[in-house]
This record gives C-alpha cells, sequence and structure tokens, in this order.
C-alpha cells in the first residue's frame, strides 16, 4: 500500500534514506531506529499506562506491535482484514495512497513497569533506570509525564507519524491506554552529517554540537548501552522526553544582542559568539574587555561538553504547538525534548546546571517529563523487548 | 529569579552592549570640545568598485561618524556596514551612484570589520584605540538620577516594611505575620531586576522552592510556605533574621549600583516579562495566593522605570511615549475589578478568563515598551 518509490525497496537504514516520501527505513536490527536515523521532520510520540499485569498479555502486546511497527515502516497497511465488507478494517486507512516517508517506531519501558509486582520485572531493573530526580525549574504537570511504555513514531510526513501512533493504540487497547501523547511539526536537532541545523521555535540553530551518528565512537562511548547490563538493554539506549514550554511572547521583546547572549551564539549564523562559522569551536575560554565572549550563564556553554566532565548525549526533538494556553490566550508552544544516552545520569547532570544557571531559564518551563529504557533491536520471527519479557 | 537580568541593568559587564547602546550611556558630545564636529570623530569611505575605499581604518573610542559616497557604477554595491564579528553595529541606508549616506556609532576599543557588500574587495580592518569616553550626556544623567531616587525610596520601605513581618514570624504571631508579608512583597517586587543583579542576594530573598536546591530555600518564600502551607513557625526566626540582614544588604548595594539609561528602559520590559513569566501564571506566591499584589508592584516598578528614562524617548518618539503611557493606564485599569479593601482577590479566584485579559493586557504594553531601548539608544545620534 502506500509506498511507490523505487526507495522502498532498499530497506536498509542509512543516513541518506530519501527525505523525499520514497525513502524507509528498515524496523528490524541490532538498533531499534529512530535514535541513530537520520531526524525525520516530524513526530508522534505516546506514553501508555499498563492497564493489567499479566505478564503474558504484555509479551503478547509487543509482539503485535512489533509486526504492525514493521508492516507500517515498509508502507504497508496493518493486518491482514482490510477488504471484509461486514468487518471493521484493521487498519485505520488514512496512509493508504502515502509514501513511506522514513517512519521509524521506537518502543521503550517507563521506570514504573518495574514496579508492577504482577509483571515479576523487578530482578531484570536496570539500576540506571530510576525516575528522574526532581531537577531544578522542574514545573512538571503529571499528566504530561511519565508512562509505562512509549512509542516514538517519526516521519517525514506528519499523517504518516499520527498514523502509526493511532494504530498501535488501537492494537493495545484493553492492554494499554494512552496516557499522554505529543505531536511535534519540526525536527530541531540534526542526527547525521548530511542534515543543515535546523533552527527552534527561539528562531536559532539547534542542535549545532549535537552527536553525528556517524560518529561511531561517540555513539558506542554515549549513545548505546553497551556491557554494563543489563543484558536485555544491550545495544539500546534510554529516552528521555522533555515537554519544554517557551515563554515565546516574553522572547520575541527581548533585544537581539539579549537573545544571542542568553545562548551564546549568533542568531541567524549559529555561530559562537564572536565567530563567523556555525561550526567553529565555542571560545569558552576567550574574553574580551575582561569578559567571557560567551557569558558564564549562556546555554551553549552550561550544555557543552566541556563543562559537563566530557559528557554529551544525542537530542532529537521536535518544535510543537498545541493550541492557546487557555488562561494567557497566548501560545501553547515550544520544544518537545527528547534524547538518547547510554546512562540518564548524562542527561540529569547537565540538567542540573542548566535548571539552576541558564540564562534561558527566563524563557522556558519544563513541564513534562518522561524516562524510557530503549531495548535493542529485534530480529525477525522476534519481538521488540523479548529478551526482558521471556 | 531570572539571572538573565543581572546584565540588563548593570554596568559592569555590559561592555559588549556598549558598541550598540553606548551612546545612551556615554555620548561624549557634550564634554568634548576639542573637535567642531562636537567630539564626534569623521571617516570619509568612497565606494568604489573594488569595495570600500580606503579598505582599512583606524579611529579613537567614541562616536564615529561614517560618510560614505558611492563612486561606484556595480549596481550591486549601495552601502558600507560596521561588524562586530558577524553583529551588523551600523549601516547606511541605501546610497545610489553618485550619492553620500552617513551613521553614526559609539565604539569602544578593538577591531571591527568593515563590510562593502557586493564589491569585490575583501573585508577590512576598523582599529579603534583609546577609552571611551563614559561621561553621561545631562538628560542621562536626570534620568539615572530619577531612577536611583525611586530605588533607594523602595529599599527603604522595604527595610521598613519587613521589620515588622519579621517581627511577628519571631514572635510565632501567625495571623499577624500574614497580614503584613504583602507589604514588605511590594517595595521588593517594584524593584526586581535591580536586586537580580547582586548574585545570590535575589535567590536568598526571593528564591521560589524549585528554584534551588532544599537545602538553599529561604528568604520570603520560605516563610510564606510557613505561614500559609505549614501554618507554624517553628524554626522559622533565624530564617527571618536573615532575611531582615539580607534586605539591609540590597539596600547598601543599591546605593552604589551603577546604572543605564538603556538598562533601565530594558529593566522596565523585563519586569512585565515577570508578570507574563510567573504571577499572571500564580506561581510566584504559590500559598498565599497574592500574585495580583505582586502584579500592581512589578507594573508600578515598571512605569517608575519608564518615565525616568520618557524624557529621552520623547525626544525621538513622542508618539510612542504616548502610546506606552496609555497602556500603562489600560493595564492598572485591569486590575481594578480584582481590587479589595486590603489589596486585591486571592489568585485562586481568578478564572482563566479574567488571566487571559489580564495577559493579554500586559503583552500589548510590553510589545511597545520593548521597543524604548533602541529607541533611546538611536536619539542620542541624531
Amino acid at each position: 500500500m502506500g509506498f511507490g518509490g523505487a526507495g522502498f525497496l532498499a530497506g536498509r537504514e542509512t543516513a541518506e534514506a530519501s527525505n523525499d516520501g520514497t525513502g524507509s527505513v528498515a524496523f528490524y536490527g541490532e538498533h531499534q531506529a529512530g535514535i541513530a536515523t537520520a531526524a525525520q521532520d516530524r513526530l508522534h510520540f505516546a506514553a501508555f499506562d499498563l492497564l493489567s499485569e499479566d505478564p503474558a498479555e504484555l509479551r503478547e502486546l509487543m509482539r503485535e506491535w512489533t509486526a504492525a511497527a514493521a508492516e507500517m515502516t515498509a508502507g504497508e497497511m496493518v493486518g491482514d482484514v482490510n477488504d471484509v465488507p461486514l468487518a471493521p478494517p484493521e487498519d485505520t486507512g488514512e496512509t493508504v495512497g502515502l509514501l513511506p516517508s522514513r517512519l521509524t517506531v521506537t518502543f521503550g519501558f517507563g521506570p514504573s513497569l518495574f514496579d508492577k509486582p504482577g509483571l515479576g520485572l523487578a530482578g531484570k531493573r536496570p539500576a540506571a533506570l530510576q525516575p528522574l530526580p526532581p531537577l531544578p525549574g522542574d514545573e512538571l504537570s503529571p499528566a504530561e509525564s511519565g508512562g509505562d511504555v512509549c512509542v516514538q513514531a517519526c516521519s517525514d510526513d506528519p499523517q504518516v507519524a499520527f498514523h502509526a501512533v493511532r494504530n498501535l493504540a488501537r492494537i493495545g487497547r484493553g492492554t494499554v491506554a494512552i496516557r499522554w501523547s505529543q505531536l511535534g511539526f519540526g525536527r530541531t536537532a540534526s542526527t547525521t552529517r548530511s542534515q543543515d541545523t535546523p533552527r527552534n521555535l527561539m528562531g536559532l540553530k539547534d542542535g549545532t554540537a549535537n552527536i553525528r551518528s556517524e560518529d561511531a565512537e561517540a555513539m558506542e562511548k554515549f549513545v548505546w548501552v553497551g556491557g554494563e547490563g543489563p543484558a536485555w538493554m544491550s545495544g539500546g539506549s534510554y529516552l528521555v522526553a522533555r515537554r519544554i514550554r517557551m515563554l515565546l511572547e516574553v522572547w520575541d521583546r527581548a533585544p537581539l544582542q539579549d537573545q544571542e547572549r542568553t545562548i551564546g551564539r549568533h542568531k541567524y549564523s549559529g555561530a559562537p559568539l564572536g565567530g563567523t562559522d556555525e561550526f567553529e569551536p565555542l571560545p569558552l575560554d576567550q574574553e574580551r574587555n575582561g569578559h567571557p565572549v560567551i557569558p558564564v550563564d549562556a546555554h551553549v556553554r552550561l550544555a557543552s561538553a566541556q563543562e559537563n566532565d566530557g559528557a554529551r548525549i544525542l537530542r532529537r526533538g521536535y518544535s510543537f504547538t498545541d493550541g492557546v494556553d487557555e488562561s494567557l490566550g497566548e501560545l501553547e508552544a515550544g520544544l518537545f525534548f527528547i534524547s538518547f544516552q547510554r546512562n540518564p545520569e548524562q542527561f540529569v547532570a547537565i540538567q542540573r546546571r542548566l535548571g539552576s544557571m541558564d540564562a534561558l531559564n527566563e524563557y522556558i518551563k519544563h513541564v513534562g517529563s518522561a524516562l524510557f529504557a530503549v531495548p535493542p533491536g529485534a530480529s525477525p520471527g522476534s519481538y521488540v523487548g523479548e529478551p526482558l519479557l521471556s | 529569579m531570572h539571572p538573565n537580568l543581572v546584565r540588563t541593568l548593570l554596568c559592569a559587564g555590559m561592555v559588549g552592549l556598549l558598541a550598540l547602546f553606548a551612546t545612551a550611556c556615554g555620548s561624549s558630545d557634550e564634554e568634548t570640545t576639542a573637535s567642531e564636529s562636537g567630539g564626534t570623530e569623521q571617516l570619509a569611505f568612497t565606494l568604489t568598485d573594488a569595495g570600500c575605499d580606503p579598505v582599512d581604518a583606524e579611529a579613537a573610542a567614541g562616536p564615529i561618524t561614517f560618510e560614505v559616497e558611492n563612486a561606484s557604477s556595480n549596481p550591486d554595491l549601495h552601502e558600507l556596514e560596521v561588524l562586530d564579528g558577524e553583529t551588523v553595529l551600523g549601516e547606511t541606508p541605501d546610497i545610489s551612484e553618485g550619492d553620500s549616506g552617513t551613521f553614526t556609532l559609539t565604539l569602544e576599543q578593538g577591531e571591527y570589520t568593515l563590510l562593502c557588500p557586493g564589491g569585490d574587495g575583501e573585508p577590512g580592518t576598523l582599529t579603534v584605540s583609546g577609552e571611551l569616553d563614559t561621561a553621561n550626556s545631562p538628560a542621562v544623567e536626570d534620568a539615572i538620577a530619577d531612577y536611583r531616587s525611586y530605588l533607594e525610596e523602595n529599599t527603604a520601605e522595604l527595610i521598613s516594611a519587613t521589620e515588622p513581618f519579621v517581627a511577628a514570624v519571631v514572635a510565632g504571631e501567625i495571623d499577624k505575620a500574614k497580614s503584613l508579608y504583602p507589604a514588605a512583597r511590594i517595595p521588593y517586587e517594584r524593584i526586581e531586576p535591580v536586586a537580580e543583579s547582586f548574585g545570590s542576594l535575589d535567590p536568598r530573598i526571593d528564591a521560589r522552592e524549585n528554584d534551588v536546591p532544599a537545602s538553599e530555600f529561604e528568604g520570603f518564600h520560605r516563610l510564606e510556605k510557613a505561614l500559609w502551607e505549614e501554618e507554624s513557625l517553628k524554626g522559622m526566626a533565624p530564617v527571618a533574621e536573615q532575611l531582615q540582614a539580607d534586605v539591609e544588604e540590597l539596600a547598601e548595594k543599591v546605593k552604589t549600583v551603577e546604572l543605564q539609561a538603556v538598562q533601565i528602559a530594558n529593566g522596565a520590559n523585563e519586569l512585565l516579562g515577570e508578570v507574563s513569566a510567573s504571577k499572571i501564571t500564580g506561581e510566584e506566591e504559590r500559598y498565599s495566593h497574592i500574585d495580583l499584589v505582586d502584579f500592581e508592584a512589578n507594573v508600578e516598578g515598571s512605569e517608575a522605570a519608564f518615565e525616568a528614562v520618557k524624557p529621552l524617548l520623547d525626544a525621538s518618539d513622542n508618539d510612542l511615549s504616548g502610546e506606552i503611557e496609555a497602556d500603562f493606564k489600560m493595564v492598572f485599569n485591569s486590575l481594578e475589578p480584582y481590587r479589595t479593601e486590603n489589596g486585591f482577590v486571592s489568585y485562586t479566584e481568578l478564572t482563566k478568563a479574567d488571566t487571559r485579559k489580564l495577559a493579554v493586557g500586559i503583552d500589548t504594553l510590553a510589545e511597545k515598551l520593548s521597543l524604548v531601548p533602541a529607541a533611546i539608544a538611536s536619539a542620542e545620534h541624531e
């Protein structure tokens, strides 16, 4: 169904997969797709609460989700019963005629899953999978935080991403219920060297210093779980999601120079303050007239690897807007931050510094938060999370 | 508590801004008599097919007027730009062939880039040397003096309103302390951006619970929590006494704080940012819900800062000045329905429609107020 291009047949996850709709990304592999994959333009993310504590039901859910995700990423319809006149079609149908659009579906397990006695997973819980601690600047709403299981659907076509979450929610009905979900309309990070750096809603290039998936050494060191265990997580990663509301009206009134000093980069070129090239190194030690060229509270300084004992994370976030903030009459908009890291502690350490010192805090609020263990990829015949659940 | 405001009201650390805004804080036109152009150095350039001529230039720190004549036949070549790194600090209006144009910039010492875009030539270097004369014009001095006296009135009021509040806390008188709390908050909220310029002083006085590690949660909001949420003042006497010491320290520091007109104008805008970010949302006074008291105080402080620099703005944009004054009235009026005998209704009594109306008023005013700093800076060039 919804595929038409020759690119579909390639079926391999490559940084070069075409973003004109014809490209597709293989679902099965060593790692789950949607992490190292060149960031697609659109996102639909959903967190689910598990309704049952029966381990067999959870196994069945992951088996069915895996099969459906593999079909959808290949541009095929979900299920076999789609043309029986007296039966509702298994696939909801809105992607018929659309291209695969590099859809990836990435599954993760939240810390709360391991707290359910019925599932008996406590012994397999990774030491690293603890709920994120309270962080400075948190103004979290429980309704937009947490979740037992997550689905990250990314695609270059928003309807393809939406379709994935909708159909997985339908398949899971009775076993899981959607707790919260988030649409992202524009990527705010590049995850490969071939991609241009996009701008976030503050009008600034975001993710210039991000890990690029071609950098195998950095991916091994900072993103993929290695031999530290547990074994079922080897080749997986940890996903942190933060719903960050931007106070755009206040930001838009700030003088250009304040905006640039808040971030530490020039607004239009993305170059570090005082520089001319986006990718030149941050002059963190440089001073001019006795003052640091990059202010001490500039976002890029506090978030930089140099100031965080070398720690880096793979960012893969999206801009969002969800209508109007009812109590302010302002756009409810911001950044749905997603990062992948080998250990959530990498994110926590960086966010501790940012939350207490970052000049950007004047313009943002963290209103949602979640953490998920993203297991490694599955091979055909198996399902995502099988080593944990079997 | 917004660390970003640190740099908006302080001269120290503002050197980076001088290149753009220094005329508001340091035009030397009035003081220097050496040159017939009133202390402004003149640099003449010609746009030729090859680019800027001369390519490089030198000047003394201070106001510099760039006089540019277009002698080029290249239609793409019609302006000269001065850049710091790649930030354009100033440029001529588009000059047609045979015409000329000028602009003035106040520059501190350093190396700047001269660029005539569209030409074949490489960018040149403008080398500025010497010390920038940072003496202010009398009008700017008046604006600063006006705002400084406002600051000092408010720190004095802060000390005198905090004293009885602290005494009530130390005596364990919960109801009395509750009734005295709002009066102590008002003068602080009026001058908050300046308090924020003194490092840890603002967090000690005014941090909200989620702004700082639990062990550092003290000041007004710690006492607010004890009074309204815990309803116990056990262990609060040292917190109250420290608060008194901190507001007294603030009053001392305010006496010598360096101020610039442009930063006062920026502070006026950022006080409204405070309203948008934490008062309209009810986050500032989350236990006592006296957010509307803070709201009014922030707007009063913003108005006072605006009034201080208004004479500078009147010189360049009388219309804007009038619109802003009208908008301040509109915002104050929007608060009136919620006024009570002793202040304002609790934040919890506001509906979403109520807060939305208030927020839209603030956004309207703030959008205009945000134009003031640049308008003041450019007025000094004319």
